[in-house]
């Protein structure tokens, strides 16, 4: 199993008036090489849950472990480490730095690693081809249309080459026929050996023929119905 | 004499440590009374959360507390210029009966504050927290030494009376024939060869395979460079001091540290204070070189220790001998 939560709750603002439990003793199984989709509706809980998944947050309480090794606890630079090595992550809203052409906005997760400058190109310029958007290369991001951001989204969460992808909500902002792109995308990757775990309200994402498992997800708690 | 710049500072830095530390060791007693690093409940989850900033606090705060011997030691210079009677930080610390003990607490207190620093160090470098419990522990420990420094200095700076006559360092620490208030009068004789003598031998034990012996050769490295620290004081104030002076009969630990001898005084005491700690941390973290979440980093540390604390006494001996090397080989310093 790759990635194992065992009642795991989390509880914002703990022991304050505005206290918040987003998630309530969630246990679930992801296996290696497969894609999950997390179905909710907004303020359900599974942002919160991929973010636990992600190791962006830790847990109030329960067990939360990729490989066995439970990262959200690892210490603070542990964590960061493992985060960068093992999770490409692809926000709702793409989170592209509009500045940046789009070659510099893949290479972004390679900064710290201090990989030199050519070989971060090669690294970007090898998955712009396999994404189409190689003639976008020089272009200020936010001068490409929404097709071409979630595709550079995609090839930036790629570029460390991580086992795991994390997607929230990424067709809440597209249209059919982009959703419908993007989740072709993730059907690939998963044949290429990635686990992905998408978020995602759309019965677009959660009917697709690549989805192994379907978890639904209802006020911070798993949905047996 | 608390309204003074260097009375006020040192106050306003003592509540502050004082502060810090008090509301690390609440954290500290919880993690000593319920740290389990296997459990998943929420207890155990937030006291990790908030062990990573308060480690980092505490870090600083000891610190600190290191960086305030030097503060202490200006603020004593700079008293005597207000004290009748002292010519430089002897006289001031001798003004009553708290300067001198605050001086050895803070002395002692930089091993201990210091030794803290390394076991966290130590600690973050491993993935599992494996010296959490040991390092809060400890700070428990150190917590009655910080409050007994702080408070020394905090009596020694309310007691300080500039109208009262004190002592300075021609009669505190005149030749060794003399003796009513002589500080040095009764030690040893033969001081050089017994210095020169520690150091080289400290030298050649860290430079053999000694130090990597089970536990007995780690504690014995220990103890000589315990034994070389007293050693090393008593030689730059007997003999070298009156060299850095050009004045066989001033010997004095704290005017070295003035600015007509180029502030010399600070270079040294780094230097020794720097290659004794580095000499000790490396038998400390010997403590830990089997364990199999640290036996890298100890390794790493050790060596890294030991070559620094070599580098600091090879400087240390350069600098404090050079006046006197000068004098005995060449006849003066023209």
């Amino acid at each position: 199993m790759l990635i194992e939560l065992d009642k795991v709750c989390k509880t914002y603002n703990q022991g304050l008036a505005n206290e918040v439990n987003a998630l309530d003793e969630i246990s679930l199984s992801i296996t290696s090489q497969s894609m999950t989709c997390l179905q909710g509706a907004s303020g359900s809980g599974k942002s919160t849950l991929l973010s636990i998944i992600g190791c962006i947050i830790p847990p109030t309480s329960g067990r939360a472990a990729i490989a066995g090794k439970q990262l959200t606890r690892l210490p603070d630079r542990f964590r960061t480490i493992h985060r960068r090595e093992t999770i490409g992550f692809i926000f709702q809203r793409f989170n592209i730095l509009p500045r940046l052409n789009v070659l510099d906005n893949i290479c972004l997760p390679l900064q710290p690693l201090g990989i030199k400058p050519k070989e971060q190109k090669k690294r970007a310029r090898v998955l712009m081809q396999t994404l189409g958007i190689d003639h976008r290369e020089n272009f200020p991001a936010d001068q490409i249309s929404g097709g071409e951001l979630q595709r550079v989204a995609i090839a930036r969460a790629l570029i460390n080459d991580p086992p795991i992808i994390l997607a929230d909500e990424p067709t809440a902002h597209l249209d059919t026929k982009l959703s419908g792109e993007f989740m072709e995308i993730m059907a690939r990757l998963r044949v290429n050996g990635k686990t992905i775990i998408i978020t995602s309200h759309d019965p677009l994402v959660a009917d697709h023929s690549a989805i192994d498992q379907t978890i639904a997800i209802r006020d911070g708690r798993i949905d047996v119905d | 004499m608390l309204i003074n710049q260097w009375s006020i500072a040192l106050n306003l830095l003592s509540l502050a440590l004082i502060f810090t530390l008090t509301i690390a060791a609440t954290t500290a007693i919880r993690v000593v009374s319920s740290w389990q690093p296997a459990a998943d409940h929420n207890r155990q989850i937030r006291l990790e959360n908030e062990i990573w900033l308060t480690s980092t606090l505490i870090k600083y705060a000891l610190a600190f507390l290191i960086l305030n011997l030097f503060l202490f030691v200006m603020a004593a210079d700079n008293f005597s210029q207000i004290i009748a009677g002292a010519m430089c930080a002897t006289g001031a610390l001798l003004a009553n009966s708290y300067g001198m003990p605050a001086l050895y607490t803070k002395i002692i207190g930089i091993f201990f504050y210091g030794f803290w620093i390394i076991i966290h160090q130590l600690d973050i470098s491993s993935e599992r927290y494996p010296l959490v419990k040991f390092k809060y522990g400890y700070l428990l420990l150190l917590y009655p030494l910080i409050i007994v420094d702080l408070s020394l200095q905090t009596l020694y700076l309310v007691n300080l009376d500039p109208d009262i006559i004190t002592s300075c360092c021609a009669v505190v620490f005149q030749s060794p024939a003399a003796n009513d208030g002589n500080l040095i009068a009764n030690l040893p004789a033969h001081i050089l060869p017994m210095f020169y003598g520690a150091i080289t031998l400290v030298g050649i034990i860290n430079l053999s395979k000694i130090p990597k012996m089970g536990w007995s050769g780690p504690s014995s490295t220990a103890l000589f460079w315990i034994l070389l620290l007293p050693l090393a004081l008593i030689a730059i104030t007997t003999v070298f001091s009156s060299y850095i002076y050009a004045m066989p009969f001033h010997h004095c630990p704290f005017c070295i540290l003035k600015p007509e001898y180029n502030y010399i005084g600070f270079a040294i005491y780094s230097s020794l204070f720097t290659a004794v700690f580095f000499g000790l941390a490396d038998s400390l973290a010997a403590c830990w070189q089997t364990n199999q979440d640290l036996e890298k980093q100890v390794h790493k540390f050790r060596r890294f220790s030991r070559r620094l604390a070599l580098i600091m006494l090879s400087i240390f001996t350069v600098l404090s001998s050079w006046h006197y090397l000068l004098y005995s080989l060449l006849g003066g310093e023209s």
